[in-house]
């Protein structure tokens, strides 16, 4: 219990210092780079041991808080869907089947992940989705943000935050360029659930089509707001359930860490 | 934990983001009480709903359906919903978090240290995996459909 009200002042403290320093942006190369309260936040807890402020009781104790304060993410997601989902019926065939390209990602990055780079349960939460805030949200759920899902799912969120402007820029210039695509399914490509990651996409395709700005913007933004409607429903139903099976195949044994609910 | 404890953190959780409104976008708390306070009722009420109810789902899949169909429009309070959470700044609920996130990593330090590396390799993966995926499938029922 003291240990609590410790942990909720210290976080208090890391709020205000976080947000008095404010959101700080800066150009690099074809993107700019965030830096973010929530990453300020972030490094300071790192340093909170070393300065003897948190010993192993107070961690212990700020981690199921974790998944407590991310559900106010996942009810404010929410509030805006509900708005735009009248939206998902007037989006033609192709606008709603590239949504499940979305899972593209766990056929492309757990292999390496597992195969290659011969990690753990940490590919698990870093693979099954690109790692938004509603991929915190899930995790910290279903597995608890302190276990290894959750490192996977912080450190790709954080790397996401940190360089995912720039990335998605220099990839879809690349694509662009490459001449294998029509404008038009990369417009669609480049909503994937982050604002962001989705104007620094579109910023190539439109370059390189600049009369038809209006209209590729418009496919990027309506694929951009289904990818926000379906994203937490797709990652919980269809993301997991695949990375969890394949990651099986893979590892060619039974996990031992199954999914467990956070607060139990 | 208790279900009082659990609430006692959800009110804390919207204190902190009320400070962190405040100070980082200017927002007054007073005038994001009232949103702050919907999402802690969407909040409670769903992770309620997955104590209680016989369909065992996380409990941020009843938060986030609550969310959806409490701001659907024509529902009602749906535009004082809009209204009111719209005063609720996304990155200042994003602060806490990490701020949790924070004081509970100390012990995790040294796995993030040897995984941390491989993690960022594999995140930038998934975007071009879900950018790839997306732009393929996009491709082939636009050509199927006769679109372009």
């Amino acid at each position: 219990m003291r240990s609590e009200w410790k942990v909720h002042l210290l976080a208090l403290g890391m709020v205000i210092i976080a947000e008095s320093i404010g959101t700080i942006r800066f150009q690099l190369g074809p993107g700019t780079v965030l830096l973010l309260p929530m990453l300020y936040a972030l490094v300071i807890g790192m340093f909170l041991p070393s300065l003897r402020l948190v010993n192993n009781e107070d961690m212990e104790t700020a981690s199921p808080l974790i998944g407590f304060a991310v559900m106010f993410l996942t009810a404010k997601m929410g509030t805006s869907i509900g708005p735009n989902l009248s939206s998902i019926f007037k989006a033609g065939p192709a606008l709603i089947l590239q949504e499940f390209g979305n899972l593209g990602t766990i056929f492309f990055a757990l292999p390496v992940a597992v195969l290659l780079l011969r990690m753990g349960r940490e590919a698990v939460g870093a693979c099954f989705s690109i790692s938004r805030e509603g991929s915190l949200a899930i995790v910290a759920d279903l597995y608890g943000l302190d276990s290894a899902e959750g490192r996977g799912v912080m450190g790709a969120y954080i790397t996401g935050t940190l360089f995912g402007a720039i990335f998605n820029g220099l990839m879809s210039g690349f694509l662009v360029n490459t001449g294998l695509f029509h404008p038009i399914p990369l417009a669609m490509a480049c909503g994937t659930g982050s604002a962001s990651m989705m104007a620094a996409a579109l910023g190539p395709v439109v370059a390189a089509y600049p009369e038809m700005t209006t209209e590729l913007t418009a496919y990027a933004a309506s694929s951009q707001l289904l990818s926000n409607v379906d994203g937490l429903y797709m990652s919980l139903f269809l993301g997991i359930p695949i990375t969890e099976w394949l990651y099986r195949v893979f590892k060619g044994k039974p996990v031992a860490n199954e999914p467990h609910p956070a607060h139990d | 934990m208790t279900t009082a404890s659990v609430f006692r953190v959800f009110i804390i959780t919207a204190v902190l983001s009320l400070v962190g409104n405040w100070l980082g976008f200017n927002i007054n708390p007073i005038a994001a009480l009232p949103g702050m306070i919907i999402l802690l009722i969407l909040v409670a009420l769903g992770y309620w709903l997955s104590r209680v109810s016989p369909i065992k789902l996380p409990s941020i899949a009843y938060i986030s359906a609550l969310a959806i169909i409490a701001s659907i429009p024509g529902v009602p309070g749906a535009n004082l919903v809009a209204e009111y959470v719209g005063r609720v700044e996304f990155l200042s609920l994003t602060t806490p978090v990490l701020a949790y996130t924070g004081i509970s990593i100390g012990k995790d330090l040294d796995a993030f240290r040897r995984q941390g590396p491989k993690i960022v390799v594999i995140a930038l993966l998934t975007f071009l995996g879900t950018f790839v995926g997306s732009a393929l499938i996009a491709q082939v029922v636009l050509k199927l459909t006769g679109a372009i």
